[in-house]
């Protein structure tokens, strides 16, 4: 009884993990093998951070479009939710067991990671780093981003038009951040922090906080804001999930439009929200291309030995406002 | 053993009517086990005093609010949670249901019942009902996935609830592509949410009478007398005829039926159904659950403690943010409070058995 | 001293896998009648207790209850037929009160809708509780504590009491005197003693050969799945019942058939 049972427990387990996975990953599949038989049969993993942020769906976009165009199979994997070295490091590990031919990697943690670049270099696996990046990039081909430290400095300059800053006024402000330890929340708060020291002196960034990847943490964060500083003058939403959850937040306390939003990542909800004044503007990062140019780069070093891309490539970001053309907010705004 | 004098002193004959003799010692001591209530509302007054000490301005009917709508959506869960550890199981699915009830609720107002977003008031009160239907009844097919995992395929609770966890993320994402879906900035129904239009919103009054329903079915019905005792002793609530799969089941679809309302209250807070609206929120059940006395082991947990567990949560997540402490302690103080409710509980099963 | 036959197994079998539990166990109960179940461990008897109370379904034989032939699908179906069973030291629910513990399975339910919902007659039981455990002579705790607050003694005295106050027909008691002192263990044999007097059929299970010896009134003596021996309590001592049990002593008789 006890053995069957422990069997049982066992398979259960298997399951489990077979049925989370399957969940979180979708294997595309794209380009034929067949045409492309004289090129060297190459597959591509992409792992990255969470696959419920439209960031990384965007990504996936443009991920698959140009491994559709190069003719080379995608592996597209990464938690489901959660945005975490914890739950990276044995994904990483799993498609690394596929033998993949090479390896685009978003690490949720610069140091955590490192190990499994190591692993793969060790392999024979090329790595590209996009978005974020491990502490030591020797082993990286490339890194991609989009400036996220620029971005940070433009969102600073948007929050300033908003609250009408004047030389000499004082004024409040908080950012909403997911994670200490996202290379990404980190350079946009030091390009914004910068920029507010360089331009803005009457500008205080009185707090900050977490939303662990939950837009409801993110409300919960600004609503007790709205409590403490009764006087706040902005806010700055440092990606998707916190620009959501403020944007929640503002409205159910009647303040939109009244306090200044400026937010992260050009979610088709949070577009229209510029549209309807709850945001004042949002900075924008081009992930598909990002993605596009990850893909591009591997499958030149892999069938080269070289690439001419950078060692490391900065995509800029562009601010959306009310006075964006509709192009551009076509342009930009992520794809479902 | 140190009452036995008086008990055996009663031999057959006594009138009934008769009041049974007061048992000093242990009823001062049942007394105390069932007053872990008193102690958590001890806890909560002192971290209200504190915080307010920190920051006067954490002292007032907007931090209450506050803490009060972030209650609403937690405390669903956690009810659930509670039959389901006083079952002796765990139900981690229930965050993730959040996310998937939120979503396909939001899908189907967009895109099933094709709601304008322009609705507003009387005429949102529809289609919105026929959302929470929606988030309801996914929550409950979750639920009843989770009770054919366990009674059927004898996978262990916390396995067979890891994983419809996993396959609930991964549908969402799948659903909403992993956006937000659907703006509700003009259903007036965030406003319905505001504290100052309205100190109790409707929907927190949903959440209370709910919550009330199930404590009620809890500690004075029958559905709950057999919950406790298929946790304390599966055995013996099968000797005495309880249909313990079936019981399971049923509370099984409780705590995802109650995941998929609070799928809805989130879906109402934002605006929009967000696949990562419920990440983490089973810790946060599970913690209120345990700070409120419930034992992982089954057979023990109360409602109000569950109440109150999730009310204490909040506050310490409020309070660290009013007081503006590194937003990281959180996970610190919480994890001291659970410490401390699971180390009380020893030992008042330890004076209990004396 | 003893009525008719009410319940009977005819040539019952029990296999799990290729293991023979129970090989063609026969016995007869009559009402008024205590029959002490003994063999050594492995000898079948917790089997047979499965068996008899609907725990589990034999693979061969018959069950007859007051003449007529039953199967159990559950041990649901026997309770409501009339045979209570007490399992070793698993009666009881820890958390629960005395009268919780007393009515499970057959709660009260208050009057009206709320009753159809569920809602349970608290105080009534736990009046009643007192009661039912009082008139089957066990010095009654307070109704509304939890069990795991009783002693062992006390936590067996309501359990056996519940099973005794519930059994219309047949109880089936696995080592209720298991871990008890010997005033404990007296109290439980005197509930017994009320059981045979109140007319039920009681089948007691016991490794200790005193108690049978002092309460039964026919031995049943099971070994390797096999009832080896079945004769009145008067033929036996002490000496001649381990003799039996260990099989030193060969079969003497079989009654039953």
């Amino acid at each position: 009884m006890k053995r069957s049972f422990r069997a049982i427990t066992t398979v259960g387990v298997v399951a489990a993990f077979a049925m989370s996975l399957a969940a979180c990953s979708t294997t595309a599949s794209t380009g034929s093998a067949t045409t492309a038989t004289e090129k060297k049969d190459i597959t591509i993993a992409f792992v990255m951070g969470a696959e419920s942020d439209p960031f990384f769906q965007a990504m996936k976009v443009g991920a698959e479009e140009e491994a559709k165009a190069q003719g080379v199979k995608l592996i597209w994997q990464g938690d489901p939710a959660k945005y975490s070295a914890e739950t990276q490091i044995p994904i990483v590990d799993a498609v690394l067991a596929q033998q993949p031919t090479g390896l685009v990697l978003v690490p949720t943690d610069p140091k955590a990671l490192q190990a499994s670049v190591a692993k793969a270099t060790a392999a024979g696996i090329p790595v590209v780093n996009v978005d974020t990046h491990v502490s030591d990039l020797k082993d990286v081909v490339s890194f991609i981003t989009g400036d996220n430290a620029d971005g940070g400095s433009k969102a600073a300059d948007a929050l300033a038009t908003q609250i009408g800053y004047k030389s000499g006024g004082s004024y409040k402000v908080v950012v909403g951040l997911t994670s200490a330890t996202a290379t990404t929340n980190v350079s946009r708060l030091d390009g914004f922090k910068a920029q507010v020291a360089a331009k803005y002196p009457g500008v205080e960034i009185v707090d900050v906080a977490y939303s662990e990847s939950n837009p409801e943490t993110a409300a919960t964060n600004v609503s007790n804001w709205l409590t403490k500083y009764p006087d706040l003058n902005g806010i700055f939403a440092i990606d998707g999930t916190n620009a959501s959850g403020a944007a929640a937040a503002l409205e159910s306390k009647g303040l939109s439009g009244k306090i200044g939003l400026v937010g992260y990542d050009a979610y088709p909800d949070n577009v229209a929200k510029i549209k309807s004044g709850i945001f004042t503007a949002l900075v924008a990062q081009d992930p598909a291309a990002e993605a596009r140019l990850a893909i591009k780069t591997l499958v030149e070093f892999i069938n080269t030995g070289k690439t001419a891309t950078e060692h490391e490539v900065v995509i800029p970001n562009v601010v959306l406002d009310s006075k964006t053309s509709d192009a551009d907010f076509a342009k930009y705004t992520y794809v479902k | 053993m140190t009452n036995s004098n008086q008990t055996t002193a009663r031999k057959p004959g006594v009138p009934a009517e008769q009041k049974p003799v007061p048992l000093a010692l242990t009823a001062r001591i049942s007394t105390l086990a069932s007053n872990q209530s008193t102690i958590l509302i001890g806890v909560m007054v002192l971290l209200v005093v504190v915080f307010s000490v920190l920051e006067p301005k954490f002292f007032s009917a907007l931090t209450a609010s506050n803490i009060l709508t972030d209650w609403g959506s937690v405390v669903l869960i956690a009810v659930g949670q509670t039959f389901v550890v006083i079952s002796g199981g765990i139900d981690l699915s229930v965050g993730a249901v959040i996310g998937l009830s939120g979503v396909v609720s939001a899908w189907t107002m967009a895109n099933v019942l094709k709601v304008d977003q322009t609705v507003s008031g009387s005429d949102a009160s529809g289609p919105l009902l026929i959302g929470t239907l929606v988030s309801v009844g996914v929550g409950l097919l979750v639920g009843l996935t989770n009770a054919f995992l366990i009674n059927k395929l004898r996978i262990v609770p916390f396995i067979a609830t890891l994983s419809t966890m996993g396959a609930a993320l991964g549908l969402s994402v799948i659903i909403s592509s992993g956006q937000p879906i659907g703006s509700a900035n003009n259903f007036d129904l965030i406003a319905a949410m505001d504290p100052k239009v309205n100190p109790l919103s409707w929907a927190l009054i949903v959440v209370i009478v709910v919550v009330t329903i199930a404590g009620l079915f809890l500690h004075k019905a029958r559905f709950g007398l057999y919950t406790y005792a298929i946790g304390s002793n599966t055995f013996a609530a099968r000797g005495a005829g309880i249909n313990v799969e079936r019981h399971l089941t049923l509370v099984y679809a409780l705590s995802g039926a109650l995941a998929g309302l609070a799928g809805m209250y989130v879906y109402l807070r934002l605006g929009a159904g967000s696949p990562s609206s419920g990440t983490g929120r089973e810790l946060d059940a599970i913690a209120a659950v345990v700070i409120g006395g419930a034992s992982l082991m089954g057979g023990i947990g109360r409602i109000w403690g569950t109440v109150l567990g999730a009310l204490i949560l909040f506050t310490v997540q409020s309070g660290l943010i009013m007081v503006g402490v590194a937003p990281d302690w959180k996970k610190v103080v919480v994890a001291i409070l659970i410490a401390a409710a699971v180390a009380a509980q020893t030992l008042q099963s330890k004076n209990g058995r004396k | 001293m003893t009525g008719e036959v009410i319940y009977e197994v005819k040539n019952v079998s029990k296999r799990y896998g290729s293991v023979v539990a129970l090989d063609g166990a026969s016995l007869k109960l009559h009402a008024g009648e205590v029959l002490g179940l003994v063999g050594d461990n492995g000898a079948g008897k917790s089997t047979l207790v499965k068996v008899l109370s609907g725990a589990h379904q034999p693979n061969g034989g018959k069950i007859y209850l007051d003449g007529v032939e039953r199967t159990w699908g559950s041990p649901r179906e026997a309770l409501e037929a009339g045979v209570e069973t007490l399992y070793q030291d698993s009666g009881l629910a820890p958390h629960l009160t005395v009268s919780q513990n007393v009515f499970l399975g057959r709660e009260k339910t208050v009057k009206g809708i709320f009753g159809t919902m569920g809602f349970l007659a608290r105080k009534e039981m736990e009046h009643d509780a007192h009661e039912d455990l009082e008139r089957v002579g066990i010095a009654v705790p307070a109704s509304d504590r939890p069990v795991s607050q009783l002693s062992g003694g006390q936590r067996q005295a309501v359990a056996i009491g519940r099973a005794v106050a519930w059994a219309r027909r047949v109880i089936i008691l696995d080592e209720p005197t298991n871990h008890l002192g010997a005033r404990q263990a007296g109290e439980v044999l005197h509930v017994i003693k009320a059981a045979k007097a109140k007319g039920l059929g009681v089948i007691f299970i016991s490794h200790t050969l005193p108690h049978v010896l002092e309460v039964t009134d026919r031995v049943v003596v099971l070994r390797l799945g096999k009832i080896v021996m079945d004769a009145p309590t008067s033929e036996f001592d002490g000496d001649r019942l381990i003799g039996v049990l260990t099989g030193t002593i060969q079969t003497v008789r079989v009654e039953g058939d």
